[in-house]
């Protein structure tokens, strides 16, 4: 992975740019001694690491406009991170930019059950908002698994989602309201706690921006009533295919579960080594139903959905009869990664989406790659939305593992491409997935997404180096090539 | 005024080169039925994208349709109702709201999306743009460009499809659309509340939505028009709640939500009568009046109300729970802009000249005023897709 070459002379400046930063922020809001600095030299996409310039952690939204400013007008670029759990590399710092940490934005501001929503510091743990209401009821539906220690301020920046999204929306669904501060230091309001934005959506556009556009400053998130009940069947099928149609005929009969998930054979066997859920060990497929909402409603539709799976040919079927049976059948599933870790000395983490239509194909394209590859897979998957997780297995000891399981992984973001999916579905680009972005975009798609970047940032000076393989200046991705005449009063300002 | 047409994604470039080339600027028009929302345009040509219409793929089990921008909505409601499936946003007929539906006049989904109009069901299920997955376009560059894709979970690279809708215009000329669909309700039924005042009836719905019954739609009717429609509740304002889902559900809700806050409830037929009424903003729209609509904070809503003029004439509903305010008055500059004040102190929502009888957006601009850096941001973002101000250019605001 390349990385924009760094500008050697702001590294040369830095004692001179920590003195100033030290002018900006209090002193011990700045960090800059390698030792203290390793703890921020990756994130969840751990394979790649960098110490940055420094580490700044502000204490008041002005300190983070104080530092951009100075940062701007300085031309220094900026490297924003949330609770540093990104998967794709987002907050992988640059040597020569300054590490910006949102963490000491640990506050909740306010609850307003009136226009159920809470008002946060982006950096608040996603978790923590449900906990701050669920004594009355409500809950923040996107639930990412890292939720524990993902901040809301990150989940706006990578758009996160989480299991239950197939019913409940990723965080863009689930979001009035974001302050942000522009690179040129400027707090900017989108939103509030009124629905709709009224003019350019530029609320939709930060979130999923990973942090190119502009630091998210402050939250207004949507909380929910929680659920009455939630109960889960647990369908295994001697087919993958089988599990795939299954899926559909749920929900072409008109229901849309909290959440459908699948898991492959090596998958469930991990799984069940590491958590003894009760997962059939035989089964080549395994599915997770989740009905939630009123107890009539979830009963009924229960039954629903048993019949359409057995029709469908499951081998086998548990339905939750409790609240700790329920949290059993999850268990499996939400311990899938560090089970599948268990298993092998290291592993890859995919995020392809695909039509849903196509996940047998998908299963079979995946089976032949890994014997060509000579890697093995865990399949997880989000079923319910085409989301896929493939989890190829690989010992970063063994000389050329780490470079042939990249390229699995590349090989099946092509497949998912190919068959009418995308790149990413809920990780974001980051650096992971930057250089294969031509592969679902023209140039001019990227362009264009780019001279959107040149609105906020036409420096560049923001997060550079991730999600565009190419850098182009805000310059000439402005220029405008017209074939049939001259571009008139050139003497006229364009905005 | 020359029209152009425009039937493929290739001819839509064609026109923007060559009116590019002439430094001219282009009105983008397909069925023409949201011509009144925003700031009259004075283009030097039309563009009529009528032609780019059709659907191209609809899974229901996929919960995914492509279709192309001027597709009438007629045509999509017919292919959802078959498969039994609905946009859960639920977009208002705004050919009702201008009267053109009784001419038989259709919008298009493309006018829909431009518009980013969404019904009653915004309140808990979203907007058009949260079920906007992908689009094609040729920006005012009069380049071809993509964004989003055809699956529901995605978040490769900037969302522009949350960008495109709500944009009427200003920055692209869409052809081909996805959007997420889901099933419709089996059933639904309403809860009826009378509230003796405004306040209160914000305040109930507050109540029914703190508890786990699943309300989907909440309006307010004030008495006068709750007698017109049928549902006169004998309070000076009635609270609609709407409930939706499998028959055994909505009944076991309803009968809860009645069990706490008391009311009548109002079966399947005539509740999905109302919120047709309620969603195509008919109560108001009959007369000819200017129509204003204000999203605000639901807990705000009653200071807005509050805050009217009460020398004014002005018939006025509520739906998202109190989020979203319509009011029709005669000459309603002077409305508008007491919205707006009272609006900006709240520091949450805007107000939106919707419909002008009199040549009202003559005297106030449709779009709420956008201030300093916000303003400049917006002109940098017109920009980044329509450089020369080619499409649509000051539809929204002055050259956006």
């Amino acid at each position: 992975m390349l990385m924009p070459e760094p500008d050697q002379q702001v590294i040369d400046r830095r004692d001179q740019i920590c003195r100033t930063l030290r002018s900006i922020v209090p002193a011990d809001c700045v960090i800059d001694s390698t030792e203290s600095m390793r703890a921020f030299d990756a994130d969840g996409l751990s394979a790649y690491r960098q110490l940055p310039l420094a580490v700044v952690l502000p204490e008041t939204v002005a300190q983070i406009a104080a530092v951009m400013k100075w940062c701007h007008q300085n031309e220094i670029k900026i490297v924003p991170r949330g609770a540093g759990t990104s998967l794709s590399g987002g907050a992988l710092p640059l040597a020569d930019a300054v590490l910006l940490g949102l963490g000491k934005f640990n506050r909740i501001l306010e609850i307003d059950y009136d226009n159920r929503c809470v008002v946060a510091q982006p950096g608040v743990t996603n978790l923590a908002i449900t906990h701050a209401v669920q004594a009355d009821g409500f809950y923040y539906a996107p639930d990412p698994s890292s939720q524990i220690a993902c901040s809301v301020g990150g989940n706006v920046a990578e758009n996160s989602g989480g299991v239950h999204c197939l019913k409940y929306g990723l965080t863009t669904n689930n979001l009035l309201g974001i302050e942000i501060v522009t690179m040129e230091g400027e707090i900017l309001r989108f939103g509030g706690k009124h629905l709709d934005a009224g003019d350019y959506d530029l609320m939709g556009i930060m979130t999923g921006s990973e942090g190119l556009l502009g630091v998210v400053s402050e939250v207004t998130l949507r909380v929910l009533q929680k659920p009455a009940t939630a109960r889960a069947l647990l369908v295994g099928f001697d087919d993958t295919g089988a599990a795939g149609t299954a899926v559909g005929d749920v929900i072409a009969a008109g229901i849309i579960p909290a959440g459908m998930e699948m898991m492959d054979g090596l998958a469930i066997n991990a799984a069940e080594d590491f958590v003894n859920a009760g997962y059939p060990r035989e089964a080549a497929a395994l599915l997770i139903i989740e009905l939630d909402g009123p107890a009539v409603e979830v009963d009924a539709l229960i039954e629903r959905v048993e019949g359409i799976v057995r029709k469908a040919g499951a081998t086998s079927v548990r339905v939750s009869q409790s609240e700790e049976e329920r949290n059993l059948f999850w268990a499996g599933r939400k311990s899938a990664f560090p089970a599948v870790g268990r298993i092998s000395p290291d592993y890859l983490c995919m995020d392809g989406t695909i039509p849903r239509r196509r996940l047998p194909d998908m299963m079979r394209r995946i089976a032949s790659l890994s014997q060509q590859y000579g890697l093995r897979v865990a399949n997880v998957f989000h079923a319910g939305d085409g989301n896929l997780h493939p989890l190829i297995l690989f010992d970063a000891n063994v000389a050329g593992e780490l470079e042939r399981a990249e390229d699995f992984g590349a090989d099946i973001l092509r497949s998912c491409v190919e068959m009418g999916g995308v790149l990413t579905g809920e990780h974001g680009v980051g650096v992971e997935k930057r250089d294969l972005m031509t592969i679902q975009f023209t140039e001019d798609d990227l362009k264009q997404q780019q001279r959107l970047k040149c609105a906020f940032d036409p420096g560049h000076l923001l997060n550079p180096g991730k999600v565009f393989p190419h850098l182009h200046r805000c310059a000439e991705l402005g220029r405008l090539h017209v074939h049939k005449g001259k571009l008139p009063h050139p003497d006229l300002p364009r905005f | 005024m020359a029209d152009l047409i425009a039937t493929t994604l290739a001819e839509v470039k064609e026109a923007v080169d060559t009116t590019l080339a002439a430094n001219r600027t282009l009105e983008v028009r397909s069925a023409g039925t949201k011509r009144h929302l925003g700031r009259r345009l004075s283009a030097d040509s039309v563009l009529d994208v009528s032609g780019l219409s059709g659907i191209i793929d609809y899974q229901p089990e996929e919960l995914v349709m492509t279709l192309r921008a001027g597709t009438s909505m007629g045509d999509v409601e017919a292919a959802l109702a078959d498969a039994r499936q609905m946009l859960a946003f639920e977009p208002p007929s705004m050919t009702r709201v201008t009267g053109e539906a009784s001419r038989g006049v259709r919008g298009t989904i493309g006018g829909v999306v431009a518009a980013n109009l969404s019904g009653p069901r915004r309140l808990t299920a979203g907007a058009a743009r949260d079920y906007m997955l992908g689009f094609e376009a040729v920006s005012g560059r009069g380049e071809l460009f993509k964004s989003g894709g055809q699956v529901m979970k995605n978040v490769t690279g900037y969302d522009l499809s949350k960008l495109i809708c709500g944009s009427y215009g200003t920055l692209a000329v869409m052809d081909q659309i996805t959007l997420k669909t889901l099933p419709a309700p089996e059933t639904s039924q309403s809860l009826l509340v009378a509230c003796p005042d405004f306040a209160a009836a914000v305040r109930v719905i507050a109540e029914i939505f703190a508890t786990p019954h699943e309300p989907g739609a909440a309006a307010i009717l004030p008495q006068v028009i709750a007698g017109e429609e049928g549902v006169d509740t004998g309070g000076a304002f009635t609270a609609i709640i709407r409930l939706e889902g499998i028959a055994a559900s909505v009944s076991d809700r309803i009968t809860n939500l009645q069990a706490m806050a008391g009311g009548d409830i109002l079966p399947m037929e005539k509740s999905v009568t109302l919120w047709q009424q309620i969603r195509d903003v008919q109560p108001l729209a009959k007369k000819p009046l200017d129509l204003w609509k204000v999203s605000c904070a639901p807990g705000d809503a009653p200071k807005i109300v509050d805050a009217l003029d009460p020398n004014m004439d002005v018939r006025m509903i509520a739906d998202w729970a109190g989020g979203l305010l319509w009011f029709a008055a005669s000459r309603s500059d002077a409305l508008g802009r007491r919205l707006r004040e009272t609006v900006a102190s709240l520091e949450s929502g805007f107000a939106m000249l919707v419909r002008d009888v009199a040549a009202t957006r003559e005297k106030i601009p449709p779009f709420q005023p956008l201030k300093g850096p916000m303003f400049a941001l917006h002109r940098r973002v017109k920009s980044a897709f329509d450089p020369r101000g080619v499409l649509n250019v000051g539809r929204m605001h002055d050259g956006i």
